[in-house]
This record gives C-alpha cells, structure tokens and sequence, in this order.
C-alpha cells in the first residue's frame, strides 16, 4: 500500500489509455451505423436492391457502441445513481459507502464477463441470418466491457481502501479525483 | 421470496449509491440465481433488451443532437429565440424557453437539451445579472420540450414497451401541442419571477434581425422536419429517419455551416456514444430486471390492484400519475417507461384512454421526474453546468414543477389536447 | 414448476392448446409435471427462447420451425419454398420418419420435440396489384423474416426482399417503405396487415410446422413413464390445436372477405416452383445434409 504514490499514476494511466480505445472503437462503430443506415436507403431507393446485411449488422454494431460506453462511463463515473446518503453521511462512512458502491460494480463486471464468455461459446455454433457469421460475435463486447468494468472498478476499490487507512493529505486528492 | 430478493437488492443498492443501471442489473441477476435459472440467460436478457431493432432510433437521435451542438446549429437556434422573444420582461428567460422548444424538436433528449443550451446560456444570463439558481431552474424545466416535442428517443422506447401496434409517429406528432403548452405556462412563469425579482430586459432587434436569425438557422430546423417527416410520409422508417437526420446534420454542419471541424465532429461522436452507453445499458438492464417482474407476474398483480382501489377512472388516473411521480423521483425515465408501461398501460387503455395520450401523459410525468432531486438527469447537469448546488436550484424551482404539473393535468383529463393532431394528420 | 414460452396471446389455437397441454400432463403424471405457459413473448423472442430452452432457463415452448433451423441446421429443409405440396403432405411428413429424424437433429441440440403444431401455409400480399406470375412481383418490395431462404425465395421471384422486424412492418406497408409482405390468414388478421395491403395472392409458399418442445434438461428429470405420458399428452394437444387452426384459418379468411380484401387464387404454381431451382441448390450446396430429406419429403405421398 505504501508503494500507490509511484505506481498509480501509471496504473491510471494504463486505465485512461484503456478507456480511451474503448470509446474510439465504440465511434467508429457509430459512424458505420450511421453510414450503414445511409446505404440501406440508398439501396432501397436507388438501386432497388435492399441490402440485407445491414439490420443485423447494426444490431452489433450497437451492442458494442451501449458496452464499451457503458464500461468507460464506469471510469469516469458519469452513470445516474442517487445520492442521498452522501448529504447525511459523514466523510469517512461515505468513503466506506464509496467502496462499497465500487465492489459491487467489481462483482457485476467479474460476473458479466465470465457468463457472457459462456454466452458467447455458447452461441458459437449458430449462424447470425443474413450475415453468416457465429452468433457468438454478439457476445464479444460484453465480455470486453466486464473485464473493463472489473479492471476500472478494482482500481477504484484499491484507491478508496488505501485513502481510508491514509494521512489527510492523500484523502483530499483522492476525493478530488473522484469528481465527476 | 425471489420477488423480493429482485425489489430488496435494487432498492438497497440504488439508496447506496450504485448507478442505478447496474443497480437493476444486479437484482435481475441475483433473482435469477436464487430461481435457480441460468445466470448467462440473464446476460442475454440484458443484451436482449437494449439489441431491438426499433431502438435503434435511439443513438441515432443522440448523435444527431450531438452534432447540432458542436457543429453551431444549437448557437443558431439561440439567436433566432433571442431575436423573437429576447425583448420581453426577462427576455433571456424566455430565449431559454423558447430555444428547448425549437431544439428540443431536434435532439430528442432532455439531458442532451439542458447540456446543449444550458453552457450556452446559463453563463450569458449570469453575466448579465440574472440569479443563477433562475438561470438553471428555467433551463432544466424547459428542458422536458425536448422529450414532447418530436422526435424523441423516449417516445420510441414506450412504443417498444407496449409491444407494437402503436405508430411512433403518430406519437411524435401527439406531444406537439402538449409540448408547445407546457413551454407556454413555462414562459408565464419565467416572467413572472422576472418581474418580482426584477431581471433586464434585451432591446427588440429588429424584425430584419429576425429573418436573418431565422434564415440562417433555418437548414438545422429542417433536421427535425427530415425526421418526423420522413417517418410520416413512409419515405423511411423511424429508425431510418433517425440516421438521415444525422448524416443531414454532419453535411448541414460541415458543409453549410462549415462549422464542424473533424475535431469538433470526433468530439460530437465520442459524446454521444457515451450518452448511447449509459442509456441502452439502462435499457438493457431494466430489460432484464423486468423479465423477472414478469415471471412473478407483478404487472398483472399491480394492475389489478390499481383497479381494485376505485372504478372511477378520474381517480385511477390521479393515481397513476402520483405513483409515476414518486417514482421518477428515485429512478431514471429510460428503466420506468419499460417497467411501468405493462403495467400502467392495459389499465388506463380498460378505462378508454387511448395509448397514445397515455403515452404523452406518461412522457410528461416522467419527464418532470428528469428534474427532481434525488435522481434527476436534467437537474444534475443543469446544476452543473450553472455551478449551483442542487439543494439550492430546488428552493426556488417550484413554480416551474407547478406549470409542468398543470400541464400534466390538462394531458390527463382532456384528450384532445394530445389526440387532436394525430387524428387530423390520420383523416 | 415448468415454465412455458409462447409468442401467442390468449385464445389463439397454439395458447388453447398448449394450456390444455400442461394441464392434461399435469393430470397423467399426477402432478409431477405442473406448469404456466407465459403468453405474448414476454420471456423474449423466439430466437432469445431456443437459446434458453438449450440452456434450461425455460422448459417448454411452442417454437415455429423456421428460426430453429439456425441452431438445427437440418430444420432448415421445411424452410424451403414449396418442399410441401399442401398442409395434409406437411402432416404425412413431419407424423411420419421425416419428422423423427428432424426430433432427432433436434433433440442433439437440447431440445425435445414431442409434437408438430400448425401454422398452416404462408402467401404473399401487398398494396399494389394482385400477383398471378413470378411477373407480377418484379421491383416490388417484400419483408421476409430474417433467414437466407425467404430472402433467396423473394429475389428468385423477382422482388426486392428486405427483411425487417415484425413490429415496423404496419407502419411500413401503410406508408411504401415495403410493398407487401407474406404470412398466412390468422397473422394477416391478427396483425391489421389487411388494412394496408389488401391483396391476398395464395402462392402458399411456406407451410411451416411448429413444435411443441421440451427442454432436455427438463425431459432428463422425468421417469419413462412420465416422459410417456407427457409425450402422449403432446400429441394430444397437437391434435387440438389443428382442429382449432383450421377454425381459425376459416373464421379469418372469412372476416377478411367481408372486410374487402382481394384473394388472387393460383391454379398453376409451377412458374413459382420453376422459380425456385437456385434457391434449393443453394441450399444444398451451402448444407449438403438437407439434400436426403428433401428427396425424402418429395417420396413422401
Ligand atoms: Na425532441
Ligand atoms: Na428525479
């Protein structure tokens, strides 16, 4: 614990270069979405040949843009919660609540990206319609997103524990940090 | 038992703190786990629930708004306001009104409107002294135009909840009147404390001023008349719609304006895949979670229970708005259309509302929900944006929740207020 | 307690039958096998509901055959256009070793077949002209379900196929994104479909069977007896819910007589069947394990 003050910039850093692939790969698959919505009409209208890859495409294109966002929104702490108890709790109970709340994110990211690997093999032997490709694809994103979570959330719970047994100093830099 | 395990971890996590998407998650995956069910089904419930194709619209519209705000359309739409209403009793009270009206017709997302006029605006009626909590209480009620007034993503997600059969664009053209007479009693009491609380008032530009604001922002209104046009007219389906008005609003913004740099349009991209991740995760889990609701048939308990209290459909409705009210205080709007909708929507069509008002009716309630402390996306950001802290907006914001709720009432016991356009436009 | 998936909503013949189902099994197993059957697909859609049935999360459904070929590859032979000469041939077949054999493929996937339900046979309709020849389809637009065959069938015809959830297919016909769509009497009715393409062509393309299945995991739990007793109460449910299908292909082709649609019979289908020649080789080359069953349906009188 005593060794966070050289090790965690890197840390962080490592998780921001992480967050920050994870959502340009989730852009990238916004602007095909869209551009792919474009040729379907184009398709449909101009050449009188509907494309017929494009609504099963964009089913997957979508579930990677909602994990990988939803997962980077986990490091920046942008998710809608209530905040209730931090108006009548004291600081230091807060920061007890405040691990909790990142344990609990730490659990759900384990358990989604262990049974969405489970999903995916799953899934594996069956075609997706039209696209010809395992179904199990669906599945890929969810599985990067909870290991994502689990990695960003564990960072947060490593953070809050070692600000809970620290000096005052360290306490008002973390808290600082946690801003939205 | 289960039921309760599914109500007890949500509500435990939820008043802890835990974003309320993976608060819903959690419980739908604990019950599936004390049924006995396999957990990975609880993952595909998840991916399920956000991955259906009408949803689609809803990225869509998200980015399109995004692009508005970074590529100027936003600004644009500001001057117009500005120029119209700007030289009433605390004109910039009323260019805030009026801007969600217009822009909310665009991006289809209360917290995208209160983000996009909010840093807009918000510092401008700081500096020239208006009170700060006024500034954010106005933009962040106001901002409920851009769930009314079409398109809106919210409206699609009802559509999905009741399960088809309802036409998404008649919907969208339902909450335009609504929307407007929302903003209406908004405006009234916008100048009312402006008046008690003595706020400037801007000079009348000039009716040339006007044309020319209205010109130039002329070409991003026409986004929202791409998309709620082109789904009414069957050109395209809505969620086609959706992806032209964003692909109109890259060319509108990049080539037109030429206001969008390739910055300016990554940065557009990278928000609103954010904004897709924390809504459709939201989807996606109160997806799961009401599959479970489902399986312990609640909907069909709480609906017979509803009926059970009265026969009286005055009443009835009077209690489901009251309901819907307490709980868009604690949840989110995506995760109650979902959940509430089986529930609500069979009993208020038994008692001859259409789906359609109910739907508006619902969009507005909930919508009053997004400005409510302590879960409340609007005012969060509003209150950020304006650097005032929440405890302090809410003081003085009741009389704008009173003008919101007025409207709610009209929605409620007059049909034609939401009825009338659909059933012209459908003649 | 076994949970029941149904995309149908109550009173339609699958849900009557299905009901009586569950409850004659619980009756001949003296209450070792009990159930509820959750109607309108509010468990999820038929492809989340195969994947949950594999899985155990649910224990019987009534499945339509057409989306199971994507986990059961031989399933796909009854997706092929014209495989059936009318709804008496798909009974000879699927009550016939046809349909073991396709229990069988099935059964290696999780999923126990105990009987085949109706869905009668699939036709074309749209909101622009009566469809006589394969002619008569040229540059029209057809929703199909998402599955290569009816997309491969439609641009065989000559139309442009688009595939396109359920849901937006109303609203869609009504305003021209699509010009028909195709689908058999009791869904035409049910889904309002009439109202906007009012003309009805009985090319009768599609006769696909449904199935009234139970999870393997479930199946494993029952004695032989049981399993018998419960199969038997399956079939008995099967026979039902034709009786009642049948009612209700009348009672909606009816209703939608008085109600003005257009019906365009057929007498010669061949220029239709001709039509299908690369759909079948493509299939066959694309799963050559579906070339035995076809030859096998053909013999089948
Ligand atoms: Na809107
Ligand atoms: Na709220």
């Amino acid at each position: 614990m005593n060794s966070s003050p050289i090790k965690e910039p890197i840390v962080k850093r490592f998780l921001d270069l992480l967050s920050v692939i994870a959502m340009s790969i989730s852009g990238v698959c916004m602007v095909i979405l869209v551009l792919s919505f474009g040729w379907l009409v184009f398709g449909r209208y101009v050449l009188n040949d509907t494309p017929t890859w494009v609504e099963q495409m964009a089913m997957l294109l979508v579930t990677a843009i909602t994990f990988l966002g939803a997962s980077v929104g986990i490091h920046q702490r942008t998710h809608l919660s209530v905040e209730m108890l931090s108006l009548v709790l004291p600081e230091k109970s807060m920061r007890c609540v405040d691990i909790f709340i990142d344990l609990t994110l730490l659990v759900f990211g384990v358990a989604m990206a262990y049974f969405s690997h489970e999903l995916a093999s799953f899934a594996w032997s069956r075609n997706i319609p039209l696209l010809g490709i395992p179904d199990g694809i669906r599945y890929i994103p969810v599985v990067t997103a909870g290991i994502l979570i689990f990695l960003f959330s564990s960072f947060r719970v490593f953070n809050g524990v070692v600000a809970l047994f620290s000096p005052q100093e360290a306490v008002n830099k973390s808290a600082s940090e946690g801003d939205r | 038992m289960g039921l309760a395990i599914l109500l007890g971890i949500f509500a435990l996590l939820t008043v802890v703190g835990v974003p309320v998407a993976f608060a819903l998650g959690m419980a739908a995956i604990s019950a599936f786990w004390y049924e006995g069910l396999p957990i990975m089904i609880g993952f595909q419930r998840i991916v399920a629930g956000m991955s259906t194709f009408s949803l689609l619209a809803i990225p869509f519209f998200i980015f399109a708004g995004e692009l508005m705000l970074h590529g100027g359309i936003a600004a644009r739409l500001i001057r117009l306001a500005s120029a119209s209403v700007g030289w009433m009793r605390g004109g910039l009270g009323q260019v805030n009104v009026f801007s969600s009206m217009l822009f909310g017709g665009i991006s289809g997302s209360a917290v995208a409107d209160v983000s996009a006029l909010g840093s807009l605006l918000i510092p401008v009626m700081k500096e020239k002294g208006y009170d700060d909590d006024y500034a954010v209480n106005v933009t962040v009620s106001s901002s409920i135009a851009g769930i009314m007034i079409p398109p809106s993503h919210n409206m699609i997600l009802y559509v999905v909840a009741a399960g088809g059969g309802i036409s998404v664009a008649s919907l969208f053209i339902a909450g335009i009147v609504p929307g407007i007479l929302m903003c209406l009693l908004l405006g009234f009491v916008a100048r009312w404390i402006a008046i008690r609380r003595n706020f400037p008032t801007e000079q009348f530009a000039g009716w040339r001023f006007i044309f020319v604001a209205f010109i130039a922002s002329f070409p991003g209104l026409i986004t929202a008349i791409i998309v709620v046009g082109g789904a009414l007219s069957g050109i395209f389906t809505v969620t086609e719609s959706g992806a032209i008005g964003a692909l109109y609003a890259i060319v509108i913004t990049a080539f037109v304006y030429r206001s969008l740099s390739l910055r300016d349009f990554w940065i557009a991209v990278i928000r609103s895949v954010k904004t897709t991740g924390m809504v459709m995760i939201l989807v996606g889990c109160a997806g799961a979670f009401g599959y479970m609701l489902a399986l312990y048939e609640v909907p069909k308990v709480l609906a017979s229970a509803l009926t059970s209290v009265s026969d009286n459909p005055i009443i009835i409705f009077l209690l489901m708005n009251l309901i819907l009210l307490l709980l868009g205080m604690i949840m989110d709007m995506a995760a109650l259309i979902l959940i509430c909708t089986p529930i609500f929507l069979p009993v208020a069509v038994g008692l001859g509302m259409d789906p359609i008002q109910f739907g508006v009716m619902l969009m507005m309630n909930l919508g009053l929900g997004l400005c409510t402390p302590p879960v409340g996306g609007c005012l969060f950001v509003g209150c950020a944006i304006g650097e005032v802290p929440i405890q302090r907006a809410v003081k003085s914001i009741w009389p704008f929740y009173l003008a919101i709720l007025a409207a709610l009432m009209l929605v409620t016991y007059i049909p034609a207020v939401s009825m009338t356009l659909p059933s012209w436009i459908n003649s | 307690d076994w949970k029941g998936w149904n995309v149908h909503p109550a009173g339609y013949p699958v849900t009557v039958a299905m009901e009586s189902f569950i409850k004659e099994a619980e009756k001949a197993t003296d209450g070792r096998v009990s159930g509820r059957v959750y109607n309108g697909a509010i468990l999820g859609s038929q492809e989340d509901a195969i994947q949950m049935m594999q899985v155990g999360g649910i224990d019987f459904a009534e499945f339509n055959l057409g989306p199971i070929g994507a986990s059961v590859p031989e399933v796909n032979v009854v997706s092929l256009p014209f495989i059936f000469k009318d709804v008496e041939h798909m009974h000879r077949v699927m009550d016939g070793p046809v349909g073991d054999e396709l229990s069988k493929a099935m059964e290696k996937k999780g999923i126990i077949s105990l009987a085949w339900y109706d869905s009668g046979s699939r036709s074309f309709y749209d909101s622009r002209k009566p469809i006589k020849t394969p002619e008569d389809m040229k540059g029209m637009k057809f929703r199909v379900m998402n599955n290569e065959l009816y997309v491969g069938m439609v641009e065989a015809l000559g139309g442009n196929a688009t595939p396109m959830a359920y849901s937006e297919v109303y609203q869609s016909l009504k305003t021209g994104v699509v010009d028909g769509a195709e689908n058999n009497w009791p869904s035409y009715d049910s889904s309002n479909h009439f109202e906007v393409a009012k003309y009805y062509s009985l090319t009768q393309h599609l006769i696909l069977p449904e199935t009234l299945s139970v999870s393997a995991k479930a199946w494993a739990k029952l004695s032989p007896e049981d399993q018998k007793a419960v199969r038997k109460a399956a079939q008995d449910s099967a026979e039902f819910q034709r009786k009642l299908w049948a009612e209700k292909v009348t009672e909606s082709r009816e209703k939608l007589i008085k109600a003005g649609i257009q019906i365009t019979e057929i007498e010669d289908k061949s220029a239709f069947q001709d039509a299908m020649a690369p759909v079948y080789a493509k299939a066959v080359k694309d799963n050559p394990t579906l070339a035995p069953l076809i030859e096998k349906i053909r013999n089948t009188k």
